[in-house]
């Protein structure tokens, strides 16, 4: 480096990064997100039971990928905004949460390495929604959505696999047999299948371990 | 000339090549810190050395910090870091639960440092295992300099990490005693001083338990005490030979005594 | 009370013994001259209405609007100094607009009234300022259906089923009240730009003497899909024509209006009718403020 050039390595030295697999679906009753567990600094898993589904409102989460710190902090950050927002003019919307998402990575991009999909139950139009937020601060509404390092050896699986209005075990199947194939290939992903659905009645989890999904 | 000027960047980097001696860099502690959570309780646990470079600076320091009487900290990274860090959130915390009439929580603890180190970016290189008891329960916590945080019920950090997990990952168990704890912990810390060349010398241990006061157990482990010489080394009188003897006056001192009358 | 002379009316941050801000009062009395302006809230949505005295015949008809949008979904009229009513809603419009950037969606009424009043109550506690010359009607339609405020100069706000500021506010609060009771079973839109319009010509009844413009905006959900929009054309003319008959048969037509709207000049943008009385052509508004 001479000052001009600028280093290109995203993630900044010793920084802890979810290298990983994230994903979120809508069905007919709602939506259910999905995570590996794995989290790394450089060669070492810094944790092998990472939970990478943070709670942004009662019934809007995320999926954080990039830099863990980053996440965390645009997760809690996004949160605290939701909270008052709640205070103020009551509910949030998940296109709410998801825009307060799109301008703090949008506005913080030169700082920030962070993919996030946000996705949330809307108790008025009982409908789930899923927001994806990528690296520059973009924002797109999805049917789905896949995204970290291992989501780019599951787009065509995804792509022809995926139906709108599913059941919920269609789902859980749908997102548990991808997720299973982006750990496979992806060496930055791992350990266990972390999933929470969002529907009507209310926020469920699920988790699966590897004896379980690696053999399916 | 408008805009940033980069020259003193470019300076500084050709006076670096050019330079024989050696630019500042931080002391950075090469450190095996483990913490685990038993049945009604947490423990934290850390080796005691602390090195610059290859040399060891101190055989017996200090790496568990107290944040407030129930909740404690193990550092590892930058020695000056851990330690400015931890008493900065310590005085924090205290100042806050002065204000709420509350006695301290560990989440609170942990997200004031975690928005602290990452307002820093990374350049605080403190790397810590946060535990402790609260009225919510027992907790255990890891912080990485740039302010991301994990949970877990086992956890190790520093160049030790690698063999302390090793032990963990092999002998933990849920719902364990208080002793059974213990005695993971510091097996964990022995792994990394006896198998890490950044981690030596003793153990020092801090058990919090739920509703009781923190134990701070330092030097619980002392397994490398220096042995007693077998032998002396002393040479007897003697043993070199006088070959001449010159006795040679510097300066001459007189002595007199004066006496001094106050005036009036 | 006499408060001339003893200093209290000089600074905004200061109170008098008695515990009142005279800087606020005097603006409540640069409002309390001003023109009638009226708001009624229906069934499903808000109907603004206001009074524009025609200060000279040199003015263009229908040109110098007067009712602005804060929003899609949010009108706004108001009675007093016109340049702070211009300063009010161009801070209402940021409120909304900052409102929509962050949450991307559209501000709800009651926040935007909360964060406007805030504004308006700001100016009347710094000596670098005054306070707001203007009494502000507004409202519209958000998820929670429609909602009606009106905000005085001292930033207090309450919400209305009908509110009036203005000279002819006392004609028109108790017109209103009656009005509102008697469609208790049921308000449609087109019915509240008809009675607001009624209103307005009633209210002005005091101050004859003056040519006047109406002026008429509404936001509903069947008629305006939520919007708020002038409402021109064959309503606005029904609703002028209504307006006239109502005052001929309350007061046996004292005078005989002719109607000259549909000058070649006028354009379509804002429907709005000139009254033309034969009185004196130049009627200047006297601002005096007097304190008793």
């Amino acid at each position: 480096m001479n000052g001009i050039q600028v280093d290109m390595n995203r993630l900044k030295k010793g920084e802890v990064s979810l290298g990983t697999s994230i994903m979120a679906v809508t069905f007919k009753d709602g939506v259910i997100l999905g995570a590996d567990s794995r989290t790394t600094t450089g060669a070492y898993i810094a944790n092998r039971v990472t939970d990478k589904l943070t709670r942004i409102h009662d019934k809007v989460w995320c999926c954080r990928s990039g830099s863990a710190a980053d996440t965390q902090a645009v997760a809690d950050i996004v949160q605290y905004y939701l909270d008052l927002y709640t205070t103020q003019y009551g509910t949030p919307s998940t296109k709410t949460a998801a825009s307060v998402f799109k301008t703090l990575c949008y506005e913080n991009k030169d700082n920030l390495t962070a993919g996030i999909i946000v996705a949330g139950f809307d108790d008025d139009t009982k409908k789930g929604e899923v927001y994806s937020v990528p690296l520059g601060g973009s924002i797109h509404k999805q049917k789905y959505a896949i995204a970290g390092s291992g989501s780019t050896f599951i787009y065509g699986y995804c792509d022809k696999n995926f139906k709108e209005d599913m059941t919920k075990d269609e789902t859980i199947h749908f997102i548990k047999h991808s997720l299973s194939q982006a750990i496979k290939w992806d060496g930055s992903s791992g350990g266990v299948i972390r999933m929470v659905i969002l529907t009507e009645s209310g926020v469920e989890r699920l988790i699966f371990y590897p004896d379980e999904y690696e053999n399916l | 000339m408008a805009g940033l000027s980069f020259d003193n960047y470019q300076r500084n980097a050709a006076l670096a090549a050019k330079s024989h001696s050696q630019q500042p860099k931080a002391t950075s502690t090469g450190t095996t810190i483990v913490g685990v959570k038993y049945a009604n309780g947490v423990i934290i646990a850390a080796d005691t050395r602390s090195t610059q470079g290859p040399i060891v600076a101190n055989k017996n320091c200090a790496k568990l910090h107290r944040i407030s009487p129930r909740i404690w900290c193990a550092g590892a990274g930058t020695a000056a870091d851990t330690e400015a860090v931890t008493q900065l959130i310590g005085s924090n915390i205290e100042l806050h639960s002065l204000y709420t009439s509350r006695e301290p929580r560990v989440v609170s603890a942990l997200q004031m440092l975690k928005q602290h180190l990452f307002k820093y970016q990374g350049h605080i290189g403190a790397y810590l295992i946060v535990a402790g008891t609260d009225p919510t329960g027992a907790h255990l916590f890891s912080i990485h300099a740039h302010g991301s945080t994990d949970v877990g019920y086992y956890l190790s950090l520093g160049s030790g990490s690698l063999a302390a997990m090793a032990v963990l990952e092999s002998h933990w168990e849920p719902e364990m005693s208080k002793e059974a704890a213990v005695e993971l912990a510091s097996q964990a810390i022995q792994a990394g001083i006896f198998n890490d060349l950044g981690s030596g010398s003793n153990v020092d241990v801090c058990v919090m338990e739920v509703g009781k006061d923190a134990e701070y157990l330092r030097n619980y482990l002392t397994p490398n005490v220096r042995e007693a010489k077998q032998n002396s080394y002393k040479f007897a009188r003697g043993t070199t030979a006088v070959l001449r003897e010159s006795i040679i006056n510097v300066c001459e001192i007189d002595e007199e005594e004066v006496c001094v009358h106050a005036a009036a | 009370m006499t408060s001339i002379g003893t200093g209290y009316d000089l600074s905004n941050s200061v109170f008098s013994p008695d515990g009142r801000n005279f800087q606020v009062e005097y603006a409540v009395k640069a409002v309390e001259n001003g023109a009638t302006s009226i708001g009624i809230k229906c069934d499903d949505g808000v109907v603004f209405a206001v009074e524009k005295i025609v200060t000279s015949k040199l003015l263009v008809p229908k040109r110098n609007v007067k009712i602005q949008g804060i929003d899609r979904h949010i009108g706004c009229v108001y009675s007093g100094l016109i340049p702070d009513g211009r300063h009010f809603v161009n801070r209402g419009r940021e409120e909304a607009s900052n409102f929509k950037k962050l949450y991307s969606n559209a501000i709800p009424i009651p926040a935007f009234a909360d964060r406007i009043g805030q504004y308006v109550q700001a100016h009347t506690l710094y000596n670098s300022v005054r306070p707001f010359g203007v009494t502000a009607i507004f409202g519209g339609i958000d998820e929670n259906g429609p909602h009606l405020y009106m905000l005085e100069p001292s930033g207090t706000y309450w919400g209305y089923k009908g509110a009036a500021t203005g000279k002819g506010r006392q004609t028109a609060k108790a017109e209103l009240e009656k009005v509102i009771d008697q469609n208790s079973e049921g308000f449609s839109a087109r019915d509240a730009v008809k009675q607001a319009a009624k209103i307005i010509y009633m209210a002005h009844e005091d101050n004859k003497e003056k040519d006047f413009e109406l002026e008429i905006s509404w936001c509903s959900k069947s008629e305006t899909n939520g919007l708020h929009k002038f409402v021109e054309g064959e309503l606005f003319d029904e609703a002028v024509e209504y307006a006239k008959k109502e005052i001929a048969g309350d007061e046996d037509s004292d005078s005989d209006n002719a109607m000259s709207s549909d000058d070649e000049d006028a354009g379509p943008d804002v429907a709005t009718t000139t009254e033309t009385p034969a009185t004196e052509g130049n009627a200047d508004r006297d601002g005096d403020i007097e304190i008793e």
